[in-house]
């Protein structure tokens, strides 16, 4: 069964390959031989979607695109195979079968949320990212998470750290699946990081406060 | 009749003749018993009546013993019982129908017939005791005549109920008369006391109802003066109604009573008040340093068996005093000799009120242990400096013995620190500063002071500091070798001379490398000097540490010569005005080369000081780029030698603050080190434990907080990473 799955697939990506690389060569910049900036734009315009919605990083999540804004010819071929899409019409309707993918499997999930990180990433020793960056993608891979917005709202109040490790980060993708909303099974002795720990005490101290939503 | 009798010879040839016991005559006078019986009768009712006996005693001695001889024992007791049962039935019954009602004179009538009973029946005893010995103690359940009387005066006791209870009354109440301070006849007391032990109602009739009416007097009394009387006076008290009670037990009470009366009184007095007692009294007395009233308050707790209480009372105190003293910033100056005063008053407490109690001296060292440890960092450097200024020289007016005596005490406050490596540093740091710029009042208290170190915290502890003194020795062997090598005499400049310490980097201070343009003839001295060490030492580096230097300059002004006792750099500036009696701050900065900041804070100390060996151009205590120096000429002073040089004493807050910072930084690396130590032997290991054996690793006091931020750096700088299964488990990362 599998191997005529890989098979199929094979047929189909090589099928596909031609499709995929015309699709390609509408969008890339000629001189660099990948999509830059103004490509993905008049791309995501023909796929309907907004640039900075939800779907586009989740397309780039599955192209695993290396820098934000770009996308290389690998990258691209490579994610719309995995899409079992090669035109602008079927990478819309498969769109839908990502989000649920990700809202649906846990692991996929994980691994979406630390691409995200990832992404944010422009040079090439970097290894954290500045906080409004953090706040930003947060809402956009978990907007419905429950403890997002007051996270943010603590990230965007609190003086401490003014950028994000990749630890901190991994550890509030966790913290979102173990600890209830209102905080109320959190534990300071176990190994949460200090960034978590704060959050918790500034979270029990303001909790009447509305939250700011914008 | 016949006679036998037997002779036996003595040793002084007498001859003693055994007469056989005469047998009882046939047939005995009519009516013999009742005559007898009526002479008997007489006497003891004569007796009873307290009248004289007509017949004579012998003579009633015979009747007894003829009526015993002619079986007639049992009914002469018979008979003997019934005229003494009427006789103190009616006695009693006369005690019945008194109509006394103060109780004093009613007891004084029952003491009366009771000694009466007591007299008659002794006589009776007497005049029976023929009786009292063959009858008696033949037949079995038959009592002694005494114990009859006793019986008879018991059974008609109780059969008079009212005679019982107006006694009880009264004696209780004689009891608290005297409680009250009223005085009473206690010989009285005491005899109508044994006269109920001797009846064997003692327990019923007294002991009972008095231990009740006790209790209740002193709960209401303790109640009453515990609102009355201060805490102080109030143990007084209690000593004092301990002492009546048990002075008056052994007067006029049985022996069994002590324990339970004994146990009312604490019981009401002292345990029931001991809580308020400590809360209202304890600080206050403590503070005021009433040992006498706190030994007092200890003995009497002992008593009830609370100690404890005093003894958290003792130790809330402490940590509250302590706790105040420690915490209070604007009086850090004072801090030490005020812990030192506070430590020798407790332990005067200790011996003197607390009979040296271990308990309680375990409980002083928790609580200073608890309190001293509440500020962080800052108990360790004040007792540091104070060591130092004790070390100093100058410091006037102690013995060997009173400086040793003092730093004992001291050290005795070290030991309660947790944080030992804050002591180090600033202990180091002053040592040097002591060694370097022979500032050490005594090299015997410098040694013993380690020595004592080395005793409390081990060798690994003083091994740097001892570091410290081979090498200020090896510098002096070094040097006079130096002085005494002909050849290297020969190339050093003449006019020059140096003593030189050279410092093993490891066991000092880590000082900032300061340049400046040495003179020429320093830098010749420094080169041959160095040459003949490197000579010896090969493969050494040597590294010229300017900020340390101090020299003795001998300078010529107006009006006569002066020796100026000033450091390096202030050396390196005096010197350019050799060769110009002007200079702008540029020109010496180039000269110089030194430092911006300390080249400022050298111009101010030669120019705008105590000793103006320079005068500034404009005048004003800072120094600006724009100004000139120009050499005082004209200086002038009452001293010969003049000591410029007090600002490498002093310590600088910045100095201060410094080490606290590398305290930490030292710190941090410990953790770092210990984390991966422990990471690398388990490979991989969980939160909680690591945790747990980061504080046994480490020495020194630390945060949750501090671990997690060193645990999140490792994992950052990938040493560690969290494990993927368990969220809690940590992973050593080869």
């Amino acid at each position: 069964m599998m191997k005529r799955a890989k098979k199929a697939m094979g047929g189909a990506a090589n099928r596909a390959a031609g499709g995929s690389s015309a699709l390609f060569e509408q969008y890339c910049d000629p001189a660099t031989d990948e999509i830059g900036p103004e490509g993905v734009e008049r791309f995501c315009s023909d796929i309907n979607t907004d640039p900075s919605d939800r779907k586009v990083l989740l397309l780039a999540w599955k192209m695993r695109a290396k820098r934000m804004g770009f996308f290389s010819r690998e990258e691209f071929q490579s994610g719309l195979t995995a899409l079992k899409a090669t035109t602008t019409a079927q990478i819309q309707r498969a769109l839908p079968g990502l989000e649920e993918q990700v809202e649906c499997n846990p692991d996929s999930f994980r691994d979406f949320c630390t691409f995200a990180f990832k992404y944010c990433l422009t040079e090439p020793s970097q290894k954290l990212i500045d906080i409004d960056t953090a706040v930003t993608m947060l809402a956009i891979v978990m907007p419905r998470e429950p403890l997002m917005p007051r996270f943010c709202d603590f990230l965007k109040e609190q003086t401490e750290y003014k950028v994000i490790n990749f630890d901190q980060w991994t550890s509030f993708l966790r913290f979102a699946q173990e600890v209830k909303p209102d905080l109320s099974n959190y534990r300071d002795e176990d190994a949460w990081p200090i960034l978590l720990d704060n959050f918790v005490e500034w979270g029990r101290r303001n909790a009447d406060r509305p939250i700011d939503f914008t | 009749m016949l006679k036998q009798s037997k002779s036996v010879n003595t040793a002084n040839g007498r001859k003693l003749t055994f007469k056989p016991f005469k047998k009882p005559v046939k047939g005995l006078p009519d009516g013999f018993e009742e005559a007898t019986w009526a002479k008997l009768q007489a006497a003891v009712r004569a007796v009873h009546n307290k009248e004289p006996v007509s017949t004579s005693l012998e003579e009633l001695y015979k009747a007894v013993e003829d009526m015993c001889h002619h079986k007639m024992a049992e009914s002469l007791y018979a008979r003997l019982q019934k005229e003494c049962d009427a006789h103190i039935a009616s006695q009693i019954q006369r005690l019945a129908s008194s109509s006394t009602a103060d109780p004093v004179l009613f007891l004084d009538q029952v003491g009366a017939v009771w000694d009466d009973m007591c007299r008659q029946m002794l006589t009776i005893r007497q005049v029976f005791t023929f009786l009292d010995r063959s009858f008696v103690v033949a037949a079995p359940g038959v009592r002694s005549l005494f114990d009859m009387g006793l019986q008879q005066f018991r059974t008609h006791l109780e059969a008079r109920p009212q005679v019982g209870e107006k006694l009880q009354r009264g004696l209780l109440q004689q009891i608290q008369t005297e409680r009250r301070g009223d005085a009473i006849n206690r010989q009285l007391l005491t005899n109508l006391l044994r006269m109920l032990s001797s009846l064997g109602i003692y327990s019923t009739a007294f002991e009972a109802p008095f231990l009740e009416e006790t209790t209740q007097f002193f709960q209401e009394e303790g109640r009453r003066l515990m609102e009355e009387l201060d805490p102080a006076g109030y143990l007084l008290h209690c000593e004092r109604r301990l002492r009546e009670e048990l002075m008056r037990r052994r007067e006029c009470l049985a022996e069994g009573t002590e324990p339970p009366l004994q146990e009312a009184v604490e019981a009401q007095l002292v345990a029931a008040h001991l809580a308020a007692l400590l809360d209202r009294g304890f600080p206050t007395l403590v503070a005021a340093r009433r040992l006498d009233d706190l030994a007092r308050l200890y003995n009497l707790a002992d008593r009830v068996d609370m100690l404890d209480p005093v003894r958290f009372a003792f130790r809330d105190h402490i940590k509250a005093t302590g706790t105040a003293l420690v915490m209070d910033k604007d009086k850090d100056g004072e801090m030490v000799q005020g812990l030192l005063d506070m430590k020798a008053a407790m332990d005067a407490v200790l011996q003197q009120s607390f009979e040296g109690d271990p308990d309680f001296g375990n409980t002083l060292k928790e609580a200073f242990e608890a309190f001293i440890n509440q500020r962080q960092n800052k108990p360790a450097e004040l007792i540091a400096k104070f060591i130092d200024a004790e070390l100093k020289s100058g410091k006037k007016g102690q013995t060997e013995d009173q400086l040793e005596a003092t730093l004992d005490r001291v050290l005795i406050l070290f030991r309660y620190i947790s944080g030992k490596d804050v002591f180090e540093a600033f202990y180091k740091k002053d040592l040097a500063k002591r060694l370097l710029l022979g500032r050490s009042a005594s090299t015997d208290a410098e040694k013993g002071m380690i020595a004592k170190l080395k005793a409390q915290c081990g060798a690994q502890f003083t091994s740097k500091l001892e570091g410290m003194f081979k090498d200020v020795d090896l510098s002096r062997d070094i040097v006079s070798s130096f002085r005494s090598s002909t050849a290297a005499q020969a190339r050093i400049p003449q006019g020059v001379d140096m003593n030189i310490n050279i410092m093993t980097a490891g066991y000092w201070p880590t000082y900032p490398v300061v340049d400046a343009k040495l003179p020429a003839e320093l830098n010749e001295y420094q080169q041959v000097f160095k040459d003949f060490y490197l000579d010896k030492h090969q493969g050494r580096r040597l590294v010229w540490h300017n900020s340390l230097g101090t020299c003795l300059l001998k300078a010529h002004f107006q009006k006569g010569p002066k020796e100026l006792s000033v450091s390096l750099f202030q050396t390196v500036v005096l010197s350019l005005f050799n060769d110009a009696d002007r200079l702008g701050f540029t020109d010496i900065a180039a000269a110089t080369g030194i430092e911006d900041r300390e080249l400022r804070r050298t111009l101010q100390s030669l120019a705008c000081g105590k000793w103006r060996v320079l005068t500034k151009e404009p005048k004003g205590r800072d120094v600006n780029d724009g100004d000139t120096f120009v050499f005082n000429a004209g200086f002038s002073a009452q001293l010969y030698r003049i000591k410029i040089n007090s600002i490498q004493m002093r310590e600088t807050v910045e100095e201060n603050t410094k080490t606290n910072e590398q305290v930490v930084q030292d710190r941090q690396h410990q953790i770092d080190a210990a984390i991966v130590r422990i990471m690398k032997t388990r490979k991989t290991l969980s939160h909680a434990l690591l945790v747990s054996e980061l504080l046994v690793q480490l020495k020194f006091p630390i945060r949750t907080q501090d671990m997690k931020k060193r645990i999140e750096s490792l994992i950052d700088r990938e040493f560690l990473a969290r494990d993927s299964a368990n969220s809690n488990v940590y992973q050593y990362l080869a």
